[in-house]
């Protein structure tokens, strides 16, 4: 879902880029007032660990292919929508300036659909569901879907206004190959949730809204 | 496991997915480019094929649609390294895990640092 530089007009991409910076340094100051010291390596080993998975093109049908986003993962495990954020951030500087990957102009809106709709979508879709199903493996599961879905949704319009996509079709497109990309995000996100609850328990308390179960 | 071995741990599988990821990604274009291919004309939406010649010229014709001519020379662009296939875009894809590693870990310890 990298947008490219030549997808959207600078002076578009100059006001994503405003908006951007909004929440990046809302994250700042999330790490800043709520990261623990002793959380520093884990959230550095997540945003490492995001980067190589987003290297993984997952081939899904009709010629097309999609990666994780690993924003709503970030977010269950760190308890915050703006940890998403901070790591997302992280992962899309090196992708743009080391490897190309999502353009400069535009990394703000890269930033703005990965990192802010996919943390908070992820963020606040597990803490809803966790709530009602009391098992954080089907809740992160369909929180890691609907982050890939509504991103890709918030994409689509923003092709729409810069004129590079027909909204209809763009959404139509958008949606139909992110519902599928979608089960590659809950999949990865729940089965990743499981290997670090069990990994690190003490976690499962600190992630807001999880039931502890046996 | 102790905090120590988890942090290794944690290193290693990201060391390893980025090793692997050259070997197994699909090469297919991504859900954006699918899009885009299908919608300039270059792809079926539903199709499996993409017509190469038809590719180059949607990507000219979407810059004349934004005007956004900008371009940036990366170091490793699209994880390739000159001259090295595979194990060329494994070793600048586990570069990547490392900078973003220690830079993660930079950040956060300034961050963290005066509480």
């Amino acid at each position: 879902m990298h947008i490219p530089d030549a997808f959207i007009p600078i002076p578009q991409a100059a006001a994503y880029w405003a908006i951007a910076l909004v929440f990046i340094a809302l994250s700042l100051r999330w790490a800043r007032n709520e990261m623990k010291e002793e959380k520093v390596p884990l959230v550095a080993i997540l945003a490492a660990g995001i980067f190589a998975i987003q290297a993984i093109n997952i081939p899904i049908p009709w010629g097309t292919s999609g990666h994780m986003m690993g924003a709503a993962l970030a977010a269950i495990v760190l308890g915050s929508p703006f940890a998403a954020v901070f790591v997302l951030t992280l992962v899309l500087l090196v992708q743009g300036v080391l490897f190309g990957d999502g353009g400069i102009t535009v990394m703000g809106a890269n930033i703005l659909n990965m990192g802010v709709i996919g943390g908070f979508v992820g963020y606040y879709s597990y803490r809803g569901l966790n709530a009602v199903v009391k098992n954080p493996y089907p809740s992160a599961f369909a929180a890691g879907w609907l982050s890939m879905f509504v991103a890709a949704l918030v994409t689509a319009v923003e092709m729409a206004i810069a004129g590079t996509f027909p909204l209809e079709l763009g959404l139509l497109s958008m949606g139909l190959y992110h519902a599928v990309i979608g089960l590659i995000e809950g999949g990865l996100t729940a089965v990743a949730l499981y290997l670090i609850f069990t990994a690190r328990p003490d976690l499962v308390h600190e992630a807001s809204g999880v039931v502890v179960h046996g | 496991m102790d905090r120590k071995n988890l942090i290794i741990a944690g290193v290693v599988i990201a060391l390893a997915i980025a090793v692997a990821a050259p070997f197994i990604a699909s090469g297919n274009p991504d859900g954006l480019e699918s899009a885009f291919f299908g919608i300039f004309g270059a792809k079926e939406i539903h199709g499996e094929s993409l017509d190469e010649h038809a590719a180059a010229s949607a990507e000219e014709k979407v810059t004349g649609i934004t005007g956004n001519t900008f371009e940036f020379a990366s170091p490793f662009p699209d994880y390739t390294l000159e001259g090295l296939a595979k194990p060329g875009e494994s070793l600048v894809i586990a570069l990547g895990v490392l900078v973003v590693l220690v830079a993660g870990f930079g950040l956060g310890k300034v961050l963290t640092r005066d509480r």
